[in-house]
């Protein structure tokens, strides 16, 4: 059904069959957990109690326990807040943007990706009920007539936006995952015995592969796509007007809602790599997470990341045109003022770093790649600090000018999120299909099933040759 | 309500293809084609009408833009205006975030519900699956054999389009 181009690279390798898909991405939903999954799983579940320690510390105490000040009121909150929700844009971008320019690399990658997206965004969110110190009464942006009175939010403000957005988000990204989700679920639940049975069967909705079914599935995928296109591209918008739409010197700048949204995807993929490079040799998914996979990846981290650079140079300039003193200053700040080290992390990690992947080497190195993701997703936490923090300590008046240092319990916080995140991902790779099958198989070339399995290598091989004499 | 089909199981969607076809053109009552992934152009072939989902969409992302609206302007202009350094109450553009959002929201939700309502799609729900084998790496063409189907020569067609299988099924439709 699909054509196969002989002389690109396979999109799955190893002349699977149907079948051969179905058993090697479910091994590990069937088979016990390996020793390294549970590892893994401890360690994450560790850290997350670290977390919790922290987080119930925090509201017990208040927000005393951080070290904000009057002149810097938010820091570590806000940034682990963006940087979470950055990290939570790959997902949708990967599965609908990619979906709706027929991008077929995306299939191996993109259940993983939304995965990722959902389990971020999770992690976001706890960010801004923590910063609220109050988080009793988290419900008071939204829009509910009330005890004091009928006083609603304020539509003006981008702070009630981002509620809107964000919880707009998570929602809609849960559902296309879901649906995405449905017809693998249904795999499993018809190869399962006993309880696993019952609770597949359960989640499955009672799908039975139908065309009539799939006619629609597929219509529904399209226009889901179709509108994570423009939201995905709306929530960080959203996010960068918080600061955007303030007069503080440093965030007062219309760049913001392009410049964090290619910050955003880079963020992202690096983490969708960080996840891969290692997920897809532990689950040994080598086949249908090929190296021509982390190169399609690299390519956008290293484009986006250079939009990302150009914002940066593009800011400066915008601070000198302007004849902004207030401006001016807090951008001389940034690069050589207390906090200058920060900067530039962020610029050698974000700028300088990702342009190493215009060799091929760095691209088809998978422990370099892994490296450059760590480097990337410190670059893009480094980012949203330099943006907040060094934008708040000196403001207008110098009188109020202050340091910012965070206390341990913020440490704890921002690592104890990792563990939230990575928990979530452990028990998604043990439970859920971590490859969308039904994607996948449809990509598969179809003289495999004619030949089977032991004429595949003679098939691609002719395939080559013919290929060869053509174009050679 | 029960009925008494013809299954023909297949390994391959191209042979799935064309056997569906040629028992569509030869006028035999093909029930529908279940398959471990979506075939392209089987819809088509088998006469499935072009789903209205999209239709339905539209009609959810009008509510949504509709509600937004109608709530950002009674809360923030006809019922309790608010004053916020003097901005004005009652001020379009920034209408214009949550407005998108909302109508995106009702979007997806009344999509993926309709979505559900027209399979018949529940969660608990138990289905008769055709053959347990669709969801893995097997293609089954079911037949209704009605009183007047010539039951010799549909199982030729089956066969001699490359079936691994042939068999008679009671299901409940």
């Amino acid at each position: 059904m699909s054509y196969e181009s002989p002389l690109r690279e396979p999109l799955v390798k190893g002349g699977k069959t149907y079948a051969d898909v179905t058993r090697d991405i479910l091994r590990p939903l069937e088979k016990n957990a390996s020793k390294s999954w549970w590892i893994a799983f401890s360690v994450s579940a560790l850290v997350l109690a670290m977390w919790i320690a922290a987080t119930t510390w925090t509201m017990l105490e208040g927000i005393g326990a951080w070290g904000l000040n009057k002149t810097v009121g938010w820091a570590f909150d806000i940034t682990n807040f963006v940087f979470w929700v950055g990290i939570g844009h790959a997902g949708t971008l990967i599965s609908a943007v990619l979906l709706l320019f027929r991008q077929k690399w995306r299939m191996s990658i993109n259940r993983s990706a939304e995965a990722m997206t959902i389990f971020a965004v999770i992690c976001a969110a706890s960010f801004i009920l923590s910063h609220m110190g109050r988080p009793w009464v988290a419900y008071w942006p939204i829009p509910l007539p009330n005890a004091f009175g009928t006083l609603w939010v304020n539509f003006n403000s981008p702070l009630v936006w981002d509620v809107f957005a964000i919880s707009t988000y998570f929602s809609v990204s849960l559902v296309f995952w879901y649906i995405g989700l449905i017809p693998d679920i249904a795999t499993v639940r018809d190869r399962a015995q006993g309880i696993r049975k019952f609770i597949y069967n359960f989640f499955s909705m009672g799908w039975n592969g139908s065309t009539r079914t799939w006619h629609r599935y597929e219509m529904i995928s399209l226009i889901l796509a179709g509108i994570s296109t423009p939201l995905v591209l709306s929530v960080h918008s959203i996010v960068s007007m918080d600061f955007a739409t303030s007069l503080v010197p440093g965030w007062h700048t219309t760049i913001f809602p392009p410049y964090f949204v290619a910050g955003a995807i880079f963020s992202g993929f690096g983490m969708v790599l960080t996840l891969l490079v290692v997920g897809r040799v532990v689950l040994k998914q080598e086949d249908y997470i090929t190296m021509g996979h982390l190169d399609a990846m690299c390519r956008i981290v290293m484009l986006t990341g250079t939009m990302v650079g150009l914002a940066y140079i593009t800011e400066f300039f915008v601070a000198a045109y302007s004849g902004v003193e207030y401006e001016q200053y807090a951008f001389i700040n940034r690069a050589s003022g207390p906090y200058w080290w920060a900067y530039w992390i962020m610029m050698s990690c974000n700028l300088l770093a990702p342009q190493v992947f215009w060799t091929k080497w760095a691209r088809s190195t998978p422990w370099f790649i892994f490296l450059m993701s760590i480097i990337v997703n410190i670059g893009m936490w480094f980012e949203r600090f330099v943006i907040i923090v060094t934008s708040l300590h000196r403001d207008f008046i110098p009188s109020s000018w202050t340091m910012y240092t965070p206390t341990y319990i913020e440490f704890a916080i921002l690592v104890g999120s990792f563990g939230l995140f990575f928990t979530l991902y452990f028990l998604f790779t043990k439970y859920l299909p971590t490859i969308n099958m039904a994607e996948v198989k449809s990509i598969l070339p179809t003289h495999s099933h004619d030949e089977h399995n032991d004429n595949q290598a003679a098939v691609q091989s002719a395939n080559v040759e013919k290929g060869d004499t053509v174009h050679g | 309500m029960a009925s008494k089909m013809m299954l023909g199981v297949y390994d391959n969607p191209d042979r799935v293809y064309t056997v569906t076809e040629t028992l569509v053109k030869s006028g035999y009552d093909v029930h529908d084609v279940y398959t471990p992934f979506a075939v392209h152009n089987l819809d088509r072939v088998l006469g499935v009408k072009r789903s209205r989902l999209s239709i339905a969409a539209f009609f959810f992302a009008m509510t949504g833009l509709l509600s937004a609206v109608a709530l950002q302007v009674y809360a923030s202009y006809y019922d309790w205006q608010v004053n916020v350094g003097g901005k004005p109450s009652l001020h379009i553009p920034t209408y214009i975030p949550i407005t998108f959002e909302l109508a995106i929201l009702f979007t997806a939700f009344g999509m993926v519900g309709c979505f559900f309502f027209v399979n018949r799609m529940f969660f608990g729900r138990n289905t008769d699956v055709i053959d347990i084998r669709v969801t893995d790496d097997r293609f089954v063409i079911a037949v209704n054999l009605n009183t007047d189907t010539d039951v010799k020569s549909l199982e030729q067609v089956f066969v001699s389009g490359g079936a691994l299988e042939v068999r008679e099924r009671i299901k409940d439709i």
